[in-house]
């Protein structure tokens, strides 16, 4: 599914994003990226939605070569792949049901389409009620439901987190945890990166550790650590 | 069609939920249309008003009382044959008679003096227009020849030339004023909107970069603000042209009596409004969208 050979991102002489990866996400895993600040795990998610592109090396994404990808195909790159931010970045000025809508309007769909399916996903991650709040009127969990909505709408193959329950108090991160299980239950791989150990450790599944822009463990049962203990 | 639909959808929701903002750039351009259509104002009364002046200025050739009725005519048909003149009016001995009887018919003493003469001691008049007040000076000069030393008793050009010469400078340096006030007023105008669309798109720079990681497409992010450039366009030039055109109606009662004409800038805009709105909605369309687009270009590099 995600396939990335020797990547390496470089800003500055000095400024190393990520240093010669190799890492293979087959279809339908649920993988955390772990490490500290500044190990590379948020320009690992912006080469995966094409915010940036690599240095060297090569990134396939379903078979797509995602590493000299065209302006123009970007959009279509990132209408596949359902993005969760810290932040939400929802649209301020549109209605939680508008935000979710907006996702596949970008596509194209039907007018149809989107009112039959924007209130069955809503009213999947607890939000039927609340679809003409706009997002100042929702809590940061109910913030960060509206988000998973929106990148569930068009059915990705790959969702990926950027801590996700950063701005969250513990019951929403339980909350929002066990919609991104049932998530990847029906089939969707998750690429979450986190900081929290408790959720990386009650997921008992795959662990890949950054540290300096290398991986420095990847273990398919993992817990949360920061020292290199299988590769 | 689905995606034009909806761009045109999200351009009003856009302007409806940014209502302040929306308003804020409708004033600005409303204010700076009124601007240009002040300068409209004072070109255009400036160029009727020194147009009327040069009317009213003519040259008078006085013929001799000795002069014959065919030399008359020969001066009559050379006058009005050369190039620089665009209207000759003969008036006979009766003709400048009754003329000055009627401009002095309240003065007694004069008709009185005129009452003790046997004969009619003023002779033919030709009355002579020119296309440029510059030209007076040829059809003098071409009358100043041995031929028609007798035949033409006076000219009065001597006596305006210092007027012409006046109208011609200030018309000149009205004229060059108004074009420099022109460029000086489009410049500020550009910046004026410039700034005005880019703190318009500042201001939504977040959403821009949330529409672009949601997958739209440049076009689609790009879309809503061509149509709100359509939608301010319309309302600033509606707002102004209305306003104006009320103005006209004002300023009309204090610059009729200057130009003669009451109803002169009325008329003016009543004649050509769909041309001054046309122009003025293509202007403010153009400068807005070429605004946003290039304010937006950063926004949408990610």
């Amino acid at each position: 599914m995600i396939h990335l050979t020797s990547v390496s991102k470089q800003y500055t002489a000095d400024s190393v994003g990520l240093a010669d990866v190799d890492l293979s996400i087959e279809a339908g895993e649920f993988v955390s990226i772990v490490g500290q600040s500044g190990t590379g795990k948020t320009t690992l998610i912006k080469l995966l939605i094409a915010e940036e592109k690599p240095t060297s090396g090569q990134i396939e994404i379903g078979g797509w070569d995602i590493s000299r990808i065209r302006q123009s195909d970007v959009p279509l790159l990132r209408r596949q792949i359902g993005v969760i931010f810290q932040d939400f970045k929802l649209l301020p000025k549109k209605t939680v049901r508008e935000n979710v809508a907006f996702a596949l309007q970008v596509a194209g769909e039907p007018h149809k389409r989107i009112k039959d399916i924007v209130p069955r996903v809503l009213e999947i991650v607890g939000l039927g009620p609340k679809m003409e709040r706009y997002p100042h009127q929702l809590s940061g969990g109910e913030q960060q439901r509206v988000v998973i909505a929106r990148s569930l709408v068009h059915r990705p193959k790959i969702i990926v987190a950027d801590e996700p329950t950063g701005n969250l108090d513990s019951i929403n991160t339980q909350e929002i945890m066990e919609i991104l299980k049932k998530i990847n239950e029906f089939g969707t791989t998750i690429v979450l990166v986190t900081h929290n150990r408790d959720i990386v450790n009650q997921l008992r599944k795959r662990v890949v550790v950054l540290q300096d822009g290398k991986i420095i463990s990847d273990e398919r049962h993992g817990k949360y650590h920061l020292s290199a203990t299988a590769v | 069609m689905y995606s034009f639909l909806r761009i045109i959808r999200f351009a009003l929701q856009d302007i409806a939920r940014n209502i302040g903002l929306s308003f804020m750039t409708i004033f600005v351009l409303v204010l700076m249309l009124l601007s240009v259509n002040t300068l409209l104002f004072i070109r255009l009364v400036t160029t009727e008003a020194t147009t009327s002046i040069r009317d009213q200025i003519d040259v008078s050739i006085y013929l001799s009382l000795e002069a014959t009725a065919d030399e008359i005519d020969e001066v009559y048909t050379y006058i009005a044959s050369l190039p620089e003149v665009t209207q000759a009016t003969f008036f006979s001995q009766e003709e400048v008679l009754d003329n000055f009887r009627t401009l002095y018919h309240d003065n007694e003493n004069i008709l009185a003096s005129l009452e003790e003469l046997t004969e009619n001691p003023l002779g033919a008049t030709i009355v002579v227009k020119t296309k440029d007040p510059a030209d007076y000076v040829t059809v003098i000069e071409e009358l100043s020849i041995p031929e028609y030393e007798t035949i033409v008793e006076s000219k009065t050009f001597t006596d305006t030339q210092g007027a012409i010469q006046k109208i011609d400078v200030i018309t000149t340096n009205v004229e060059r004023f108004s074009f420099a006030l022109t460029a000086f007023f489009a410049i500020i105008a550009f910046l004026i909107i410039f700034n005005t669309i880019r703190v318009a798109i500042y201001t939504q720079r977040i959403e821009i970069s949330i529409k672009k990681l949601v997958g739209a497409t440049n076009w689609f992010v790009r879309g809503p603000y061509v149509i709100e450039s359509v939608v301010f366009s319309v309302f600033s030039v509606g707002i102004a042209i209305s306003m104006v055109y009320i103005s006209t109606g004002f300023l009309d009662q204090y610059l009729g009596v200057i130009l003669g004409d009451p109803q002169f800038l009325t008329n003016y805009y009543f004649l050509h409004i769909l041309s001054l709105a046309g122009i003025q909605f293509g202007i403010v369309f153009f400068l807005t969208l070429i605004s946003s687009l290039l304010a937006m270009r950063r926004y949408l590099r990610t």
